[in-house]
């Protein structure tokens, strides 16, 4: 009401201007017949402000051109029955005028209004076309459908999304209803007046879940065109779901993940149960190796010896293939003590001591190294790991140098072999997961897990694998480096003697 | 090996490990007997002493530790544990319950014969009380509680006699970390590792040749020491590294 009586007085303005411009135009310019300058008014009023401000506009310039130009001038009194019809038809027009320009004004804001929705719907519409998952596709349409609406938005039964915490306890019922599938949807009156409309994203599946709009205190057309506004968006969004084949592209992320899950369990009790029939092979093989029987002959021995040897190194692949899956599960978990870092090496040393009896393996340990506070079962682990590929990558009979050293603020240890070395594409390649150099693929088995479980291990406690080659056949130094702990040269002075 | 035939109860209940175990004990010279579950084992060890128990940790229906642990209500019989990778603290809580040594899975015969002799000669010797014990260059004269290295008089403080002392009475055997921690420095420094650490290497510079390649204090990483196994003559000694 008050911007109809704002645009009213500004429609009167205009007369007033349109009349102090035909007097200036009488009076210097001497046109005498200027009714039709009063349409201008009309109009503009008409554009700007509706009917009602261009009728007043009008009545008002009749009345002015009546004055100014029919008849006597400057009187109110119209002199013959010509003028009267002029007037009248001026008054026709002028009606004609103002209702055409609001219509005009009308179309253009609707247009415009389209084209928004048009351009939000579409850019919507891209942004599920582009989103790579269904997770992105239900932030956009609740983003979207939030910015529709201008109010609350909530987006529940799909594993992707809340579980409607947000929605009013009064609204649960009928957000419950629609997901046990009666019906489409439905509207619910939250009891603070506002309507909340609950509807499947699809009307085809429950699969893709539902949303829950609060409308606000609406009702009528508004309420009506809203619902209809949401209907398009979610008809858009659920037929992209559908070309996206979101439902099975969901299913399969699921089935991904157990994939994994089962890989990982199988790997982890095929390894387990391979031990057992193992510590049979194993343990029968080194009694027929000893046994007098077979002593008398060297061949029978010999093969004794073989099957011995492959068991060993079937274990120690097992082992690899549980170290490898206690990693990818993120389960190593370091059970820190003091340890005396030679012990490690020694230990190291033992257990890889038959696989390295073709290498003239040399010692240059500290014996002053500081203790350091690690997990003495992994690190050593990594160790072996790091002599095994010496062992691998180095021609028998080649010397290997394992060597323990303080560096600073770490104690290093270090297994140096005269092999094949690494190229510069090879040393930027290593300790990936399952990488073998191109080189050895052909020459010497290997799973590629080694380095990758040996920095997991050395990782976990806090320390760093290096690995240094001057180039292809020019040998490999690979370096544990293990932190120092500040209490070990504390701990050392506080010894109960 | 062993001059008196003696007995061995095997217990796993795996059918392959049990034969295995049996032709290997057997042709060392051992009478074995077999059981497949935890109460079977309780069974026959009640019923028919044995000299030696081999005890694999995953048996059906039992824990490997109840089973020790109802063994050494009223035995002492030596005992070995057959173990997997991967449970140093399993292992530490066995030889705290009581059992003798431990051999990882899988395993060589003769790493077992050498720990259940080892465990086996230790009785002997609590019963016998040898005065001297030998680990190569390395004697200890218990009565006299003095060391020796090749025939020359070695200084220990008493904290470092009572700790090889300890291991010598055990030699062959594993010993952990805390049955040492708490026999040499008392109950309050039970999780005090490095004490043992910088004792042992103390210790080593005194009795080994070279202090970082030890051949008679060796580590069980994660677990405890062990001294060599006592051999009745100086002679035989641990074979060198790099050999097979």
């Amino acid at each position: 009401m008050r911007r109809e009586m704002r645009g009213i007085a500004i429609a009167l303005m205009f007369v007033a201007v349109t009349t102090a411009v035909a007097l200036l135009l009488r009076h210097y310019v001497g046109i005498l017949r200027g009714a039709v300058l009063y349409l201008v008014p009309v109009m503009l009023a008409g554009y700007q402000f509706g009917v009602i401000p261009a009728l007043v506009a009008a009545i008002a310039g009749v009345v002015l051109s009546g004055y100014l130009y029919f008849a006597q001038f400057y009187s109110f009194k119209v002199a013959s029955p010509q003028e009267a019809l002029n007037l009248l038809l001026f008054m026709v027009v002028a009606v004609v005028v103002s209702h055409l320009s609001s219509q005009a004004k009308q179309h253009i804001l609707i247009a415009r209004k389209r084209e928004r929705q048009m351009s939000d719907l579409y850019a919507f519409s891209r942004r599920l076309a582009m989103a790579p998952s269904a997770a992105e596709i239900f932030v956009a349409i609740q983003e979207h459908l939030a910015d529709l609406v201008q109010r609350k938005v909530v987006l529940l039964g799909t594993a992707d999304v809340g579980h409607g915490d947000d929605v009013p306890e009064s609204v649960r019922a009928a957000v419950a209803r629609v997901e046990h599938d009666e019906g489409l949807e439905r509207t619910v009156d939250d009891g603070n007046g506002n309507i909340w409309l609950i509807r499947r994203v699809s009307p085809k599946t429950p699969d893709f879940g539902l949303v829950a709009v609060d409308l606000g205190n609406v009702s009528g057309q508004p309420l009506a065109d809203m619902r209809q506004r949401i209907d398009d968006a979610l008809a858009d969004a659920a037929a992209t779901l559908e070309r996206l084949d979101v439902a099975r592209a969901l299913n399969e992320a699921k089935m991904r993940s157990e994939t994994e899950l089962l890989r990982e369990a199988l790997i982890g009790s095929v390894s387990h149960e391979l031990r057992t029939p193992l510590a049979s092979i194993l343990g029968a093989a080194t009694i027929l190796h000893n046994a007098p029987a077979l002593a008398k002959d060297p061949r029978l021995q010999a093969l004794t010896s073989v099957v011995r040897d492959e068991a060993e190194r079937l274990n120690i692949d097992i082992q690899n293939l549980l170290d490898a899956t206690t990693i990818s599960r993120q389960q190593v978990r370091p059970k820190l003590q003091w340890v005396e870092p030679v012990d490690i090496v020694n230990a190291a040393f033992e257990h890889r001591r038959r696989r390295l009896s073709g290498y003239p393996v040399t010692f240059d340990l500290d014996s002053n190294l500081p203790i350091v506070h690690v997990d003495p079962a992994q690190v050593e682990q990594a160790l072996v790991q790091i002599i095994d590929n010496a062992a691998k990558y180095s021609p028998v009979g080649t010397p290997i140098r394992v060597a323990a050293h303080p560096n600073g603020q770490t104690v290093m240890l270090s297994v140096h072999d005269s092999g094949s070395g690494l190229t510069a594409e090879e040393k930027r390649q290593v300790g990936g997961r399952f990488f073998r150099g191109p080189r050895h693929k052909v020459t010497t088995s290997g799973s590629g897990l080694g380095l990758w479980i040996a920095n997991a291990f050395v990782t976990a406690n806090g320390g760093k694998v290096e690995v240094e080659s001057a180039g292809a056949d020019r040998g490999t130094t690979v370096t544990i480096h293990l932190p120092l702990s500040p209490e070990a040269e504390q701990l050392e002075t506080t010894v109960d003697e | 090996m062993s001059e008196t035939p003696a007995s061995v109860l095997v217990v796993d209940d795996e059918i392959q490990i049990r034969r295995f175990l049996r032709t290997g004990f057997e042709l060392d010279g051992f009478t074995v007997h077999e059981a497949e579950t935890g109460a079977e084992a309780l069974r026959a060890a009640t019923l028919q002493p044995s000299d030696l128990v081999i005890l694999d940790l995953g048996l059906p229906d039992m824990d490997g530790a109840d089973v020790l642990e109802r063994l050494r209500s009223w035995s002492s019989v030596p005992l070995i544990v057959l173990s997997v990778r991967g449970s140093e603290n399993e292992k530490v809580r066995l030889l705290e319950l009581g059992a003798d040594d431990y051999v990882v899975k899988p395993f060589g015969m003769a790493e077992l014969l050498a720990r259940a002799h080892s465990a086996m000669r230790r009785q002997l010797r609590a019963s016998r009380g040898e005065p001297v014990m030998k680990f190569g260059p390395l004697s200890i004269d218990l009565a006299a509680r003095a060391v020796f290295i090749n025939d020359g008089r070695v200084t220990l403080t008493p904290k470092e006699y009572r700790l090889l002392q300890i291991l010598a009475q055990h030699s062959g055997n594993v010993v952990t970390h805390q049955f040492l921690l708490r026999e040499v420095w008392g109950n309050e420094h039970i999780d005090d590792t490095h004490y043992l650490r910088i004792f042992v290497r103390k210790l080593r510079r005194k009795i080994e040749a070279d202090p970082t390649q030890p051949r008679i204090l060796l580590t069980e990483l994660g677990v405890g020491y062990r001294l060599v196994s006592a051999d009745a003559s100086p002679a035989t000694q641990p074979a060198p590294a790099g050999v097979a």
